[in-house]
Parts: structure tokens; C-alpha cells; sequence
């Protein structure tokens, strides 16, 4: 993604660039742009990682699923937007499959878990190459042409992901915070000991929670399949950000996972303007380091827990 | 204990003669074969002292590896620098010591452990791949950099010249030697004993006055040490050096290579590594998309069927036998 997402930024900024409004608007826009595909990403890694500890380095391939899913619609006639609805389906059934078949009987193992996970990693990739082909996949955006926003124009479908990351997001906040299976989660994250005492199944709730997870990064791949290049090894740029993006924002809340994206994503985007995405990347790295070191429970959560 | 250390003691003693055996029955390509494999050896050692000794799981241990390689080319391949090949392999260790000192400092007196600092690791990972393909004047990008000298260098009485196979077999190999023979004495003897405090019980290990953090920036250093030796050999003896050697997959692949062959026995990683070699470049023969196919089978089969590598068979096995007499 990012290249691509780089080069369409630079062309923007070099149309915009007399107008120093049209430059910050447009910035905030592709920083925006990037925090929600975090944010989204980040949100199915902040539930496995951060709240079940369970390292799952198969995470970036549920958003190629994602994005394979739109893709595979897309080649046999269906519209983006039926692609888009099965993008999260395609990452449900896969983190369903994952869960079922070697997770859950992992979760004493915290090792054994991320090289396991990491095969499957290997594996979903290496099964797309072959079922699919070599090379990146198109997928068209469902519609083309900028959105005119007083200061600026932008490009219409990413003012549309911004909106509908949003959107889902919101979801998930009243999801967890409203309904009765929230209330089940937020038991078993407090205590899981207590949850089962008082008949919640935390094994079934673990499960709903993770493939849950895996369909939000579903539905991230394939919202950013248009942007992206769209790669069976795609995935692992996002995994790398995702867990900068949980770690750096601490666990446990809703508001660290927006704290982490706006730190990675907004620092990503900020610096691809003025150096190479990789030097950009490393710094990005470097940064998160020195977060953690110097507020290891997360930005949001404060010095101590 | 001391049984343990006698079985280990012997188990290096065979493999060491088997070593020396080999030169007389083997012809020159087969001898390169085996020394480029020692050399993953060495470095899946180097990760094995780490993991096996910490319980932290390294995952971009290939960045050292690439690092080690890299300032090797450039140290060699510039005239300027008089004894190239000697201060290129002084100047990976160094350099590949550093950057682990900078990052182990943040990571580990920062309190991350587990399954954080094997994320971290592997973004490093992916970060130094991506820092070798864009910085191309340097390192020559997706490409590389070729034309890359063999060893020699003269130090006074010492001539060196590894220019051709058994003399830089028997460097490679009596390198490997020494250095998996240190590991060894290091991890058995006190500095192991404390390690294995930490890796069980931290705070405990911590009040007992043993400074945890220092411990393991130590041992994360002196193994990306040894890793950016053996990247810095392998440059020189491939001749080569390329983006992918401080890639994802490498990575990936040295932590199976430890995984079959034993975590925490430091031989088992050296013969996992030549093991699995063989089979890679047999299966790849076939069809070269197959192998990270198959590895991604191998890393899930190794968690569920051999937690502890291939070595643990002959004690599964015995205890097996041991339990059906009992039974009886």
C-alpha cells in the first residue's frame, strides 16, 4: 500500500502545494486515510494480542483475504461494493478456521503460538500465490474522481473508507459498551476465572471475539484494496503497523487503539512527504521504541496501571 | 547434569570427527555445499543462545545476519581500507553488536519481554530488508552487491588465503567449532544458571540481586555478534550479498532451523540447519514456491507433534519404552 499510497500523496501535494490550507488539509486527509485502515487492523490485534495474549502473526493475512475477496468478486462480474461485503466474511471464515484448528489449543503456550500462527501465515500466502498466480491483482475502485472540499479535492473513495472506518468503529464501540455479548467480553477480559464461575463459556467467547477480529481486518483489506497492491505478502506491512499500533497505544481500550494509530499512522504519513517510505518506516520504528520506553503501559493508559 | 554434559561432550566429539572425516571422502562442490551450510549453522546457533537460554523468541534475527554481511561487502570491495577482509569481519561483529546494544537497551530496561519483543524484532526485520533495497548507493538495491573477495589477508607470520574450498572449509568449520564449544561452556556455567533464573522467575531473579535487563542486552549482543560473523562469512564465501539475507524468510528459516533441531542444545540448531538445507534445495529443485509452503507445514507440525525438536525423538522414544516396561 504504501508506495502507491505514497505516490498518489506526492501528486496530490505537488498540485496543491501553492496553497498552504490545500497542503495541511490534504495531509490530514491521507493521514486520516491511513489511521483508519490501522485503526481497523489494529482493532482484531488489540482484541488477540492485547486482551487474549495470544501472538497471532497470521493477522496480516486476514486483510489479503480481505483484499483477495474484493479482488475474486470483482474478476467474476460482482460490483466493488458486493466484493467489500465479502471481505469480512472471507476473514471471519479464515480466523474461524484458525482459531477452531490451533489457537485455542495454544493458549498456554505463548511461543509454540506465534510459530504456529506464523506457519499458517506462510501457508495462506503461499495458497493464494497458487491459486491465484504471481503478480499484483487489480481492483477498481467503485468510484472514481475527487470529492470537492472547499479547501481542497480529494480523491472521493477514500473520503469514503475514512467514513465507513468511522462507521465501523462506532460499531464496535457500542457493540462492546451495549449489548449483552459486550458485557460477556468485557467479563472475561476482567476476569476469566470469575466469567466462567459465573457461566459465561469463555472458550466460545474467546472464539467469537477472534474470528469478530479477523473480520474487521478483513473488511480493512478490503477497503484498501483499491489503494493498495494488492500482494499474497501484503500482508505483513499491516501486521508490523498493527502491532506498533496496539503496542504503542497500550491495551485494554478503545481510546489507546486511536492513540497508537494516530501515533504510527500520523507519523507515517507526515514523514513520507519529506524522505522515502522505508527511512520513513524505520523511523516509525524507532519512534514506537522510544514510546515504549518511555511509557511501557501505552500512551493512553499513563504511567502506571 | 553430568551425564547430560557427557552425552553433549560426546555428540560434539562425533560430529567434530565427522567434520575432519569429510574432506577425504568428499569432492570440492560437495565440500562448499556443507561449508555454506555450516555457516547457517553458525548463525542458527548464534539465535539459539539467545532463545534457547532466554525464552525470548528473536524474529528478525536475520537483520544481524544482513548487517554483517552487508558492512563486510562494503568494507572489502573498498581499495582504500588496507587488510579489508579482517576489519570487514571485525566491522560486522561491531556493527551487528551495535545495533542490537541500541535497540536490546530500549527493549529490554524498557521492560519488554516476550511476545512484544519478538514483534519488535520482526518489524526490525522487515525494516532492515526494506533499508537494503531503498538505500540502493549504498547497497546496491534489490540487487546487491557482487564481486565480493574471498578471505586473505597477511598479518605478520600469518598468511591467510581462503580463496579455495578445503582452506575455507576447515576456517568455516574450525570457526563453528570454537564458537558453538563457547556457547556452550557459557550457558552451562554460571552465566546459563542465571539466565535460566531469569527466564523462570524475573522478579525473583531480580531480588536475588542479579541485574535481569544487563543479563540479557548481554547475551542479545554477544548473539547478534556472532550472527554478523556468520553473515560476514557467508559474503565473502558466496561472493555476494543481497536484500534477502536480511529478509523475513531468513529469519523465518533459521528460527525453524533451531525449532527442529533442539532449542537450547546449540549443536541441535547447527544440524537442523544442515539438515533442512538438504531438504530445501532437493524440494526447490521440484518447484521453488513449494518450500515456504512447506515450511509454514513444518512450523505448524514442530508446535503440535515435536515441541522439542528432532533430538527429543530418542527421548520420547525412550521414555516410551521405559513406560510400557513398567506397565508390564
Amino acid at each position: 500500500m504504501r508506495p502507491k499510497a505514497c505516490s498518489q500523496a506526492c501528486a496530490n501535494a505537488s498540485q496543491v502545494l501553492p496553497d498552504t490550507m490545500d497542503f495541511v488539509v490534504t495531509t490530514l486527509l491521507n493521514a486520516l486515510t491511513l489511521i483508519s485502515i490501522l485503526m481497523l487492523v489494529g482493532l482484531g490485534l488489540a482484541i488477540s494480542f492485547g486482551l487474549m495474549n495470544v501472538t497471532n502473526l497470521a493477522h496480516g493475512e486476514f486483510v489479503t483475504v480481505g483484499a483477495f475477496a474484493v479482488y475474486f468478486v470483482q474478476s467474476v462480474g460482482g460490483s466493488f461494493w458486493l466484493g467489500l461485503a465479502a471481505a469480512p466474511i472471507a476473514g471471519a471464515v479464515v480466523g474461524c478456521i484458525l482459531e477452531f484448528a490451533i489457537i485455542r489449543h495454544l493458549y498456554s503456550r505463548p511461543v509454540s503460538t506465534v510459530l504456529a500462527t506464523w506457519g499458517v501465515s506462510l501457508i495462506l500466502q503461499q495458497g493464494l500465490e497458487l491459486t491465484f498466480g504471481l503478480g499484483a491483482k487489480p481492483v477498481t475502485p467503485p468510484i472514481e474522481g475527487t470529492f470537492d472540499l472547499f479547501f481542497t479535492v480529494y480523491p472521493a473513495y477514500r473520503l469514503i473508507l475514512i467514513a465507513i472506518a468511522m462507521l465501523t468503529l462506532l460499531g464496535v464501540v457500542l457493540l462492546i459498551s451495549r449489548t449483552s455479548f459486550g458485557l460477556d467480553i468485557r467479563t472475561v477480559i476482567q476476569n476469566r476465572e470469575m466469567a466462567e464461575g459465573v457461566g459465561i463459556n469463555t472458550r466460545r467467547t474467546y472464539a467469537i471475539a477472534f474470528t469478530f477480529g479477523a473480520a474487521i481486518a478483513g473488511l480493512a483489506g478490503g477497503l484498501v484494496a483499491p489503494l493498495a497492491i494488492v500482494l499474497p505478502q501484503m500482508g505483513v506491512n499491516y501486521l508490523a503497523n498493527a502491532f506498533f499500533v496496539v503496542i504503542v497505544g497500550g491495551v485494554g481500550s478503545i481510546g489507546g487503539l486511536v492513540a497508537g494509530s494516530v501515533f504510527v499512522g500520523g507519523l507515517t504519513s507526515v514523514l513520507n512527504y519529506q524522505i522515502s517510505p522505508s527511512l520513513a518506516q524505520a523511523i516509525v520504528l524507532l519512534a514506537a521504541i522510544v514510546a515504549v520506553r518511555l511509557r511501557p503501559n501505552g500512551l493512553f493508559n499513563g504511567a502506571s496501571r | 547434569m553430568i551425564a547430560r554434559d557427557r552425552n553433549w561432550l560426546l555428540i560434539f566429539a562425533v560430529c567434530a570427527a565427522l567434520a575432519v572425516v569429510y574432506p577425504f571422502i568428499a569432492d570440492g562442490y560437495q565440500l562448499t555445499v556443507i561449508r555454506d551450510a555450516l555457516i547457517f549453522g553458525l548463525f542458527a546457533a548464534s539465535l539459539d543462545f539467545f532463545w534457547g537460554r532466554t525464552g525470548i523468541l528473536c524474529f528478525g534475527h536475520a537483520a544481524f545476519f544482513g548487517i554483517g554481511g552487508y558492512i563486510m561487502a562494503l568494507v572489502t570491495l573498498n581499495d582504500a581500507i588496507p587488510l579489508g577482509s579482517l576489519l570487514g569481519i571485525l566491522g560486522a561483529i561491531a556493527g551487528a553488536a551495535f545495533v542490537a546494544a541500541i535497540i536490546g537497551y530500549f527493549l529490554f530496561f524498557g521492560g519488554i519481554r516476550g511476545s512484544y519483543f519478538t514483534i519488535v524484532t520482526l518489524a526490525m526485520g522487515v525494516i532492515c530488508q526494506q533499508a537494503a533495497v531503498s538505500w540502493s548507493s549504498v547497497t546496491g538495491g534489490d540487487s546487491g552487491l557482487i564481486g565480493i573477495p574471498p578471505i586473505a589477508f597477511d598479518l605478520g607470520e600469518i598468511h591467510v588465503d581462503l580463496s579455495q574450498d578445503l582452506p575455507s572449509y576447515i576456517f568455516v568449520a574450525s570457526i563453528v567449532a570454537v564458537v558453538v564449544l563457547v556457547l556452550w561452556s557459557l550457558s552451562r556455567g554460571r552465566w546459563g544458571a542465571v539466565l535460566t533464573a531469569i527466564q523462570d522467575n524475573e522478579v525473583r531473579a531480580a531480588a536475588l540481586g542479579h541485574n535481569a535487563p544487563l543479563r540479557l542486552l548481554v547475551t542479545f549482543v554477544l548473539s547478534a555478534a556472532i550472527a554478523g560473523l556468520a553473515g560476514a562469512l557467508y559474503v565473502c564465501m558466496a561472493g555476494l550479498v543481497a536484500p534477502d539475507l536480511s529478509g523475513l524468510l531468513l529469519s523465518t528459516e533459521v528460527i525453524v532451523w533451531v525449532a527442529v533441531g533442539g532449542r537450547g542444545t546449540l549443536l541441535g540448531p547447527v544440524l537442523g540447519a544442515i539438515a533442512i538445507q538438504r531438504a530445501q534445495q532437493t524440494i526447490s529443485s521440484f518447484n521453488p514456491s513449494l518450500w515456504p509452503l512447506l515450511l509454514g507445514c513444518v512450523f505448524v507440525v514442530i508446535v503440535f507433534v515435536l515441541p522439542d525438536g528432532i533430538l527429543s525423538i530418542y527421548a520420547r522414544l525412550k521414555s516410551l519404552f521405559k513406560g510400557r516396561r513398567q506397565a508390564q
